[in-house]
Order: structure tokens, then C-alpha cells, then sequence
């Protein structure tokens, strides 16, 4: 019973945060009021306040590049990650052990380290402020997690039936592509979305490779936008683009979360 | 002959991570012992830089709020997540208990800034409700504390989830064995199925140690690291030495220490909980 207590007083807690969210998320976006914060207006304008944000602050640029990025990015990423994991397995590539060890090896450094270097480079190549400047990080960012997890799954699987498509003629990137990679489509999305969650919410890179509405990721918009609440965009609307703009991430995991269990629970040794 | 192209199906992975992961890395540890602006070329000046680490007051702040942020975070998210793991685990309806913790994770952290700015600032819910007037973002390092808790709101729910899949998982054996012996409550918990969920308990204090040493989001989204320079993380001044006072080569020092000290940490840890 006071376990249950517990919970109940602890979870209120949590909640009033998220009712503050959405009650204000959905006022009209003149009649806030932090006295009254805590009264629903009886209105709905979410939408109307979202529409507000895309057009105060030009989100609808931001929007389409973030979601260029996080669709584009993970998938080239688990695609170059698994031929890597599939031809180090697989094809028994020699001293595949140590080009693993290099591949995931890119995940032990910090973002920061990257920052400067990647910043000045960026600029002198032409990739500052570009599309492809951010795809390419991102990517990068991607191919250690996805060659890590594939060449486990690869690593699983009969090395007979390599041996039967050979007999058959099929060529090494034959292989790859028409069996391979088909039979590993559950490790692939459940890689994807990670990085899909990653990309969509992230701050650091676009804070620095980026500089034009329309190449800036939504979250690094609307981190702008906050220094805004305060010259002027209205609570409602700053409240309702962040609301909005975190959906596709947790649609998506409401989506796949079965996967995403039976991933975790394979990925736990 | 199998697979003349071995080397050619290796080379993309190979190629993105080290001309975009380690190079930087080999470059920020060369400009660390530079004096470099972004423009003339970078002057070479030894140790210089790490001197200054030593003597600059404002690293000491933010050495001191980034030991703060691990300090709260293993207290608070970890702890507090194990607490409602602990609870809720194996009651009736127990994920339902869970969803109020789970709602905030969904939000990134920019959004986060969107509820809580509104909230903490001076006229702000936040004082309205407690009836008093504290400037919860302004004064170190009370303004630390405060983000530190906008982070647990957030971040709870996912050590939950991580604490109960861990729990559930334990074997049901030792845990009937002790009931029937006798044991339940705190002695149950601290005798049998402690032990028995270390292995995970590693795990998730290991990912919160390295994320919560290198603190930036929430900090650049709720203060910039201000006012002033009173709530800076290592990681934000590592950005704001470099992106906004153009010192590339202090920032790169900054950059390498935070790797260093990470690195450092993560070892140390390990050591301890994988024998």
C-alpha cells in the first residue's frame, strides 16, 4: 500500500510539468498568463500556435532538412555499417578484427573533440552551411553503431548459407544485397531508429556547422527560438513547437516498440 | 578469388569514420597546444594552454558545476529511477504507475527548455506557486540545482524502464527462497536482488557517468551557461571558448580534457565493475 502511495504522489508530481505543457501549449497564444498558467483556457489552438512558430521563426525549412537528415543519414549509415559487418563476417576479410577495432573505434570520442576541426574544415571545403556538410557528419556518426550491431547479427548466421549462393553463382554483392541484408532488416531498423532519435534531437552539430534557416536542424531552430520567448514570442507559441516537433520521435517509438524490446533483450548478453 | 572487392566493401565505413571521427580528434589534440583564432595560422605554444587551464577561474567553475551534474545525476535520475523500478516493478499494473515518468522522455531538449523557461523565470510559474521570488536561473549554484531537476524530470523515466527490464529479468528462485525464509522490505531488496541486478546497475551508472560528464543541451538551452559564466559546464565552455571568443586552440584544451577526464572515468569504472 505505500508502495502504491509512493508512485501516486511521485507520478503527480511528474505530471503537473506535462499538464502546465499541454494546457499552454493549447492556449490562445495572447491570453497567457503565468497567475493563470494553470487554468485550461477551453480553447484548442496547438495547431494554430505551431503555425504561428513555422511561420515567426521559418521552421518549415528546418523541418525538412531535419527530417533529410535523420531519414537519410541512418540509412546510408546502417547500409555502410552492415556491407562493413557482412564483408568482415562473411567474407572473412584478413585482419577483419582490427578493421572492426577501427570502425567502432569512432564512437570513443566526444562530440566536443570533433567541433573546431570539423567547423574549419567545413569551411575551407564549401560543407559550412550545407545539406551535404551535415548528412556527411551524421552518417559518420552512425557507421561504428550499425557495423558494431550487424556484424554481431551476421556473426549468427550459418555460414552455409553463403557457401549454397556461391555454388549458385551469385556474386559477393549479390549476396550482400539480395540475402544479407534482407535477413537482417530487424537489427537494421532497430539501428535506424536510434539513430533516427538521435539526428532528429540533436543540438551540437547543427549549433555549429550550420548557419541559414533553411540548413538548420529543427531542434537547433527552436533552441533560437527560446532567447525569443523573451523578446517576444508568446509562451503558447514557443510551448506549442516544442510539443510538436518531439512527436515523430515518440510516434515512432510507440510504433516499433515491440522491435525495440525484442532488439534490447537480443542485444543483453 | 572470393571477394576481390573486400577491401572496397570495408572502405566507406572505413573512410567516413576517419576522415570525420579521427581526424578531428589527431587535429583537436594538435591545436590544444596552439595559439589559433580561426583565421592567421596556428602558432605553436606547447603547454601553454593547459597551463592556463589551471589558472583560469572561470574552469574552476565549471569543473566544479560539472561534478555537481554527475553527482546529481547518479542521486537523483539513477537513484530516484531505481526507487520507482524498485516500486513499481512487480505490483499489479505496475506500467501504468510508470507512464507519468515516461511522458517527459519523449520531449527533446529543446523542447525542455520550452516548458521549464516559462516556469523558472522571475515572474514565472515556478514563484507564483511557491509564493516566494528567487531567481531560480541567476545565482550559482542554485541555478545548476535547478536544472539538475528539470533534468530528473526528464530523465527518470528511461532509468526506470532500464531498472525494471533488469528486474524482471532477475531469476524468480532466490527471490521465493528468501520469502520463505523469511526475508521481505529493505532486507529482501538489499540481500538478494541487489546483488542480483548489479550487473545492469553497472550499466546504467556507467551510460549516466560519461553523458552526465559531458552536460550541455539542457545548460546551452535554459542558460547558456549564464548569467555570466556561473552555470558553464566543461562542455559548454569548451563551445563557448571556441564558437564565441574565437580561442580555438583554449578550447581545444578544454575539448581534450573533457576526453581525457571522460576516458579516465569510464576506465577507472570499468575496472571496478567488469572483473
Amino acid at each position: 500500500m505505500i508502495r502504491r502511495a509512493v508512485l501516486i504522489v511521485l507520478g503527480l508530481i511528474w505530471l503537473g510539468p506535462t499538464y502546465l505543457l499541454l494546457v499552454n501549449a493549447s492556449r490562445p497564444a495572447t491570453s497567457y498568463d503565468p497567475a493563470s498558467a494553470w487554468v485550461p483556457s477551453g480553447d484548442f489552438a496547438l495547431l494554430e500556435n505551431f503555425g504561428h512558430a513555422v511561420e515567426g521563426a521559418n521552421l518549415g525549412g528546418s523541418l525538412a532538412s531535419s527530417a533529410l537528415y535523420s531519414v537519410v543519414s541512418p540509412l546510408l549509415g546502417v547500409i555502410i555499417g552492415a556491407l562493413a559487418g557482412y564483408t568482415i563476417v562473411v567474407l572473412r576479410l584478413r585482419h577483419g578484427f582490427w578493421w572492426f577495432l577501427l570502425i567502432f573505434g569512432g564512437t570513443v570520442f566526444p562530440s566536443q573533440m570533433m567541433l573546431v576541426p570539423l567547423f574549419v574544415s567545413y569551411s575551407d571545403a564549401g560543407l559550412y552551411d550545407t545539406h551535404l556538410g551535415l548528412i556527411l557528419i551524421y552518417t559518420a556518426i552512425n557507421v561504428p553503431l550499425a557495423a558494431f550491431v550487424l556484424r554481431n547479427f551476421y556473426s549468427g548466421v550459418a555460414f552455409s548459407i553463403f557457401e549454397a549462393a556461391r555454388m549458385d553463382g551469385a556474386s559477393t554483392w549479390r549476396i550482400f544485397w539480395r540475402i544479407y541484408l534482407p535477413m537482417s532488416v530487424s537489427a537494421l531498423t532497430a539501428v535506424f531508429i536510434l539513430e533516427f532519435t538521435f539526428i532528429w534531437n540533436d543540438l551540437v552539430f547543427g549549433l555549429t556547422l550550420t548557419q541559414t534557416e533553411n540548413v538548420r536542424p529543427v531542434m537547433t531552430a527552436i533552441a533560437g527560438l527560446m532567447t525569443d520567448v523573451y523578446a517576444g514570442t508568446p509562451v503558447p507559441v514557443g510551448l506549442a513547437a516544442g510539443l510538436v516537433v518531439s512527436l515523430p520521435t515518440v510516434v515512432l517509438f510507440l510504433a516499433t516498440q515491440r522491435l525495440f524490446a525484442r532488439g534490447l533483450s537480443l542485444g543483453s548478453v | 578469388m572470393l571477394g576481390r572487392f573486400r577491401h572496397g566493401y570495408v572502405a566507406p565505413a572505413a573512410i567516413l569514420v576517419a576522415l570525420l571521427l579521427y581526424a578531428p580528434f589527431v587535429w583537436t589534440a594538435y591545436l590544444s597546444l596552439t595559439r589559433y583564432d580561426g583565421l592567421e595560422p596556428p602558432v605553436w605554444v606547447g603547454l601553454a594552454n593547459f597551463g592556463k587551464l589551471f589558472s583560469d577561474p572561470a574552469l574552476l567553475t565549471s569543473t566544479r558545476n560539472t561534478l555537481i551534474w554527475v553527482a546529481g545525476t547518479m542521486v537523483l535520475p539513477v537513484g530516484l529511477g531505481l526507487l520507482v523500478a524498485v516500486l513499481s516493478y512487480d505490483i499489479k499494473g505496475g506500467a501504468w504507475y510508470r507512464v507519468p515518468f515516461m511522458l517527459p522522455y519523449a520531449l527533446s531538449g529543446a523542447g525542455l527548455a520550452m516548458v521549464w523557461s516559462p516556469v523558472l523565470s522571475h515572474d514565472g510559474i515556478a514563484n507564483l506557486l511557491l509564493g516566494v521570488d528567487t531567481a531560480f536561473l541567476q545565482e550559482a549554484p542554485h541555478n545548476t540545482l535547478a536544472m539538475l531537476l528539470v533534468w530528473t524530470w526528464q530523465q527518470l523515466g528511461v532509468n526506470t524502464l532500464l531498472f525494471v527490464v533488469g528486474l524482471q529479468s532477475i531469476p524468480k528462485e532466490p527471490i521465493e527462497a528468501a520469502r520463505l525464509d523469511g526475508a521481505s522490505g529493505w532486507r529482501l531488496f538489499r540481500h538478494v536482488i541487489w546483488p542480483l541486478m548489479r550487473p545492469l546497475t553497472a550499466v546504467v551508472v556507467g551510460l549516466a557517468l560519461v553523458a552526465s560528464l559531458k552536460t550541455f543541451d539542457i545548460v546551452w538551452v535554459l542558460t547558456q551557461g549564464g548569467p555570466g559564466r556561473n552555470s558553464e559546464t566543461l562542455a559548454v565552455t569548451m563551445y563557448k571558448e571556441t564558437f564565441v571568443a574565437s580561442e580555438y586552440g583554449y578550447g581545444s584544451a578544454v575539448a581534450v580534457l573533457l576526453t581525457v577526464v571522460t576516458g579516465l572515468a569510464s576506465y577507472l569504472y570499468l575496472r571496478r565493475q567488469v572483473r
